[in-house]
């Protein structure tokens, strides 16, 4: 058993841009969207590690990457020790047991003709563990441990039938009825009732001590990150631009991204207005991504170098990699 | 408070829906002063955005305003017919959407829209004159007064929240109503709408009601706060008293819910539940089911709002 659960070397995802056939005949070559750039990062056994940004940094396309739901252009994803991307299809089949996804949309995630039930039993059938009245059983177990009570009832609902509570719910017993080790959860508690989200929240972490979970939390909110991650990374662009302790990444940022992320985020007390150090403009596109560091043109504290030369991710101190010029 | 620029009293919104009726506004009151910016907030569906719309009388069907008057200025809005409507709205109240997109033409420029906008309420100003005020606005707002010439898709999320912005404040609105402006934003994006709006706030004096479901954003902006219920008003306060001394249970309950990022130890408290049905809610207090403070009369009559404390309004058999 490895230490890293996930590791993720030198990950590239491109997305070749659609054109008009007349366009692709006059072009001298194809447009990529440079989704994930060239990241490396761990995800240790036990741990929750946040991958956080704004939409279009890649934090999402990374989470599909390594559940291998998408093939990447290039680099290598090792989970438990293996090569996620070389091993054949039966071994997948197997691994992929022990990783499971939980979506923004429960609503989105569910088939709305098949009861809740069904849904949260057919991995068991799909995998071979258990079917009849073994799965049902290990359904309804599961649906109590999840808070989705009375199992028996809500076991014959159709999705339109639950909560939007009861359906994050059910997601997550669909995930977790196979036992996996890792699970990769976008923006779990984005679409979730404000008053309802913290339960989840809470149970997502009850749930991570009783099955020996691992969580790639995948967020746009460090709000709420603080209170659930370990470790965090902080997406731009495709490219990570700071990761390390949560604590250390939150008290002493160190990439000015980070800072102004940080301090953008409106904070629920009327005293705490502050003034914000909020960088000019918006992400820009990920096609034609600027040179050197790619925040340079937004960063307020941009240098000659920065416009040149690309940053190398290093260590600061504690594993916290920053990727700045300002911190060499 | 200043002079009273709107004032709802019992406000009741329904929708017909083929399950049941919806009562997503159900005998509301407050009141607005002039200059000043109230956060409404709530979850979704508790029914502030509807409330928002019924003030300018453009709740979509088949919502309709069943009950209540709405004072705007000293006339009822609701006796209005709809020609004085229509020229209220825009020019004297005007409205910022979430989806910028869906409000903007995709087929109209940018400047067009809003010289538009300018000559619909004033029929005498001239085009380039309109164009003008159009630039000067957009320049106002941080962006770039050439991008009149531009389509919707040409800009991005945060540019076109700033010509909703511009739209909204081109006729000098007396009242404008922001609904989760800044909810499809990133949260860089979202800061500079914030910091823009504050700035507006001063400059234009703007009464401003910001309808969220975020407590951050309230924070950030509003003098006083509203919090919605399942279609009741449940405590009216200053942002202060509010945020440091929220009364009703509900208020209360979401305040230590949601994460704060500047606290360095919060334990994150939990609410049972979830927001009741508005076909079926529950008696009495419809808070009640979800309460850690419930009594027998919680269950059976509904509590009145008070002033239990200066300016600081709660529904709540506690008090």
């Amino acid at each position: 058993m490895s230490e890293k659960l996930v590791e993720v070397h030198d990950l590239f995802k491109w997305f070749p841009v659609q054109k008009s056939f007349l366009e692709t005949l006059l072009a001298r070559k194809l447009d990529y969207i440079r989704a994930v750039d060239g990241i490396d990062f761990e995800v240790r056994r036990g741990e929750v590690f946040g991958l956080a940004g704004e939409s279009g940094s890649g934090k999402t396309t990374t989470g599909r990457l390594i559940l291998r739901l998408i093939e990447p252009t290039r680099g290598g994803i090792f989970f438990d020790g293996r090569n996620v991307l070389t091993v054949n299809g039966e071994e997948m089949r197997r691994l992929r047991q022990r990783m499971q996804l939980i979506f923004q949309d429960p609503y989105a995630s569910l088939n709305p003709r098949m009861k809740i039930g069904t849904a949260i039993g057919h991995g068991l059938e799909i995998h071979g563990i258990a079917k009849g009245q073994r799965e049902r059983d290990l359904v309804i177990q599961m649906m109590e441990r999840v808070g989705l009570t009375p199992a028996a009832t809500l076991y014959e609902k159709y999705p339109h039938q639950l909560s939007g509570g009861q359906r994050q719910r059910a997601v997550i017993a669909r995930a977790l009825i196979l036992h996996p080790d890792l699970i990769v959860a976008d923006e779990p508690i984005a679409m979730a009732d404000v008053s309802v989200r913290a339960l989840i929240l809470h149970l997502m972490m009850e749930l991570k001590e009783e099955f020996d979970l691992t969580y790639l939390f995948i967020t746009h909110d460090l709000a709420t990150a603080k209170y659930i991650c370990d470790r965090i990374a902080i997406m731009y662009l495709g490219k990570i631009v700071e990761s390390g302790p949560l604590r250390e990444v939150y008290s002493h940022p160190q990439h000015p991204y980070t800072e102004a992320l940080l301090s953008a985020v409106p904070v629920p007390n009327p005293r705490a207005r502050r003034e914000h150090i909020i960088p000019k403009g918006e992400i820009p596109s990920p096609i034609n991504p600027p040179s050197g560091c790619r925040f340079h043109p937004r960063c307020p504290y941009a240098m000659e170098i920065c416009s040149k030369d690309e940053p190398r991710f290093a260590g600061t101190k504690d594993g916290h990699l920053v990727a700045c010029h300002l911190r060499r | 408070m200043a002079e009273i620029l709107l004032r709802a009293e019992d406000l009741e919104v329904y929708y017909a829906t083929r399950a049941g009726v919806v009562k997503a506004v159900d005998r509301v009151r407050f009141e607005m002063g002039r200059g000043e910016t109230l956060g409404l907030v709530g979850e979704s569906g508790c029914g502030k955005s509807t409330l928002g719309f019924s003030i300018l009388r453009l709740v979509p069907p088949p919502g309709k305003i069943v009950g209540g008057d709405i004072i705007f200025a000293g006339e009822n809005l609701l006796e209005k017919d709809e020609e004085e409507m229509r020229k209220i709205r825009g020019s004297r109240i005007s409205m910022i959407f979430q989806d910028p997109m869906t409000c903007l033409d995709p087929l109209e420029r940018i400047g067009d829209h809003i010289v538009e906008t300018i000559t619909t309420h004033d029929q005498g100003i001239k085009r380039a004159e309109a164009w003008k005020r159009a630039e000067e606005m957009l320049d106002r707002l941080g962006i770039d007064p050439s991008r009149l010439e531009d389509y919707p898709h040409q800009l991005s999320g945060g540019m076109r929240q700033r010509v909703m912005i511009a739209l909204a404040l081109i006729l000098n609105s007396e009242l404008v109503i922001a609904d989760e402006p800044t909810t499809s934003l990133d949260v860089i994006v979202e800061a500079q709408i914030l910091d823009l709006l504050k700035q507006l706030k001063e400059d234009y004096e703007l009464t401003l009601m910001l309808i969220t479901h975020n407590m951050g954003i309230v924070a950030e902006l509003a003098d006083r706060v509203a919090v919605m219920y399942a279609a009741k008003m449940v405590e009216v306060a200053e942002a202060l008293p509010l945020y440091e001394k929220p009364m009703h249970p509900y208020t209360q309950g979401l305040l230590r819910s949601i994460p704060n990022i500047s606290l360095t130890e919060q334990v994150l408290a939990t609410m049972p539940g979830s927001p009741p049905d508005l076909i079926r809610p529950p008696s009495g207090c419809r808070f009640h089911p979800r309460c850690p403070y419930v009594k027998d009369e919680c269950k059976e009559i509904e509590p009145p709002m008070r002033e239990v404390e200066r300016e600081h309004l709660v529904a709540c058999h506690l008090y």
